[in-house]
């Protein structure tokens, strides 16, 4: 019963997308080519024998989905926390290099050794940081509650490739608001699944994947 | 075409993965800057690498050897010891040997220097009207040498087109390149 009632509630909202009419994308037929058209201007075309670049566009293609589809709202605190750390290191050396060139050396001595001290000491505390808090993981998001009363729901994405490696693992990771309990689900495909022989990343192919661990661990939470 | 591609790469980044890639190139930068400055703390001397320009001190070293300089106030400069010294006014370093020195009762010196390889001392180098080097003028003493990789730096100055066009190609590739 609950889950008829999430149906109910897409298949509405599409209904008042195709009502709305000013949207350009979303007046274009089926909600599936719908959702095509909103990925991008064009079709992702990358170089598939270029291990990152086949990894980041596989990556921002489940973060699309994810945001875009189910309509999650994404949370940028752990990005804004990397981009903080190195901000502040960049920060220590524009200071060491404007101190050093208003007095020359000697004079500087006390404040260099202090400003190169504390960038490495932030360049430590960047990889503390990438390695124990972000665990690359690139996208999280959150549910908001429709009723407003509980906390959100945040859903986490992490995947890893392997240097010259093909296979591509996604996990997703669910953390109940209410509860706190984490559930993840996840698949690990090779990308030859994904991408034809030119190097353009096949939506059809790829997004029922990410479809399906979604809907394992949302179904999961509704019996629950 | 080939560069339209790899831009593809930059339009589709939104704002904070721009901020990241600028963040990314500027960490680069500072890093290099940040171990040049930590060289300069730990040495003492206001340029801990110097690359020899001239054939003046050979057969110790040649032009294009890489020399790593140290400049603490605890060591003595004595007779025979390489100095790396610059002359007032002018600001490239020299590199050459100490011929004679005089020593007052304070510690203060003056000395004479002579590159190996010249027939003279170096007073014809030295400022109108002076005589003898200080201490002040001294970079640093040479601790080690690495050979001929210097010569990199010879060529990017003496070629400064081909140095701009290698730092701008990697800093583009750095700007570009995700991860």
């Amino acid at each position: 019963m609950a889950a008829a009632a999430v149906q109910g509630g897409r298949s509405g909202g599409s209904g008042g997308c195709s009502g709305a009419g000013g949207a350009s994308n979303c007046g274009t037929g089926s909600g599936r080519s719908g959702l095509l058209d909103k990925i991008d201007d064009k079709p992702v075309k990358i170089d598939k024998w270029d291990g990152s670049a086949v990894k980041n566009s596989l990556d921002d293609s489940a973060k699309k989905v994810l945001l875009e589809k189910y309509k999650y709202v994404e949370n940028f605190g752990l990005i804004d926390g990397r981009l903080t750390i190195c901000t502040i290191s960049c920060f220590f050396a524009i200071v060491a290099l404007i101190w050093d060139y208003m007095h020359p050396f000697p004079e500087s001595k006390p404040v260099l050794a202090l400003c190169v001290i504390s960038y490495f000491v932030m360049m430590g505390i960047l990889t503390i940081y990438t390695s124990y808090k972000e665990k690359s993981i690139f996208l999280v998001a959150h549910r908001k509650d429709p009723t407003g009363m509980d906390p959100d729901d945040i859903w986490q994405l992490s995947s890893s490739l392997k240097r010259f490696d093909d296979k591509y693992t996604l996990k997703l990771t669910f953390i109940s608001g209410r509860t706190k309990q984490q559930r993840e689900a996840e698949f690990t495909k090779s990308i030859a699944k994904f991408f034809d022989h030119s190097g353009t990343l096949v939506m059809d192919a790829y997004e029922p994947e990410i479809s399906r661990l979604h809907d394992s661990l949302a179904i999961e939470r509704k019996i629950k | 075409m080939l560069s339209l591609d790899f831009l593809d790469d930059v339009r589709r980044m939104n704002k904070r993965q721009l901020y990241y890639q600028v963040l990314n190139f500027g960490m680069i930068v500072s890093s290099a800057l940040m171990i040049w400055k930590g060289l300069m703390v730990i040495t003492g001397s206001e340029s801990p690498i110097v690359v020899v320009l001239s054939g003046s001190m050979e057969p110790a070293f040649h032009r294009g050897d890489l020399l790593f300089l140290t400049n603490r106030v605890e060591d003595p400069i004595r007779v025979g010891e390489i100095v790396v010294f610059r002359i007032e006014g002018r600001e490239i370093p020299i590199v050459h040997r100490v011929l004679k020195i005089h020593e007052k009762q304070n510690g203060h010196i003056k000395f004479l220097t002579k590159g190996d390889n010249n027939a003279v001392d170096d007073r014809g180098l030295y400022k109108q009207g002076q005589h003898w080097l200080e201490k002040k003028d001294v970079v640093g003493r040479a601790r080690g040498f690495v050979p001929y990789i210097g010569i990199v730096t010879i060529l990017m100055n003496d070629y400064p087109k081909f140095k701009y066009a290698v730092l701008f190609l990697l800093g583009l590739f750095v700007l570009v390149h995700r991860d």
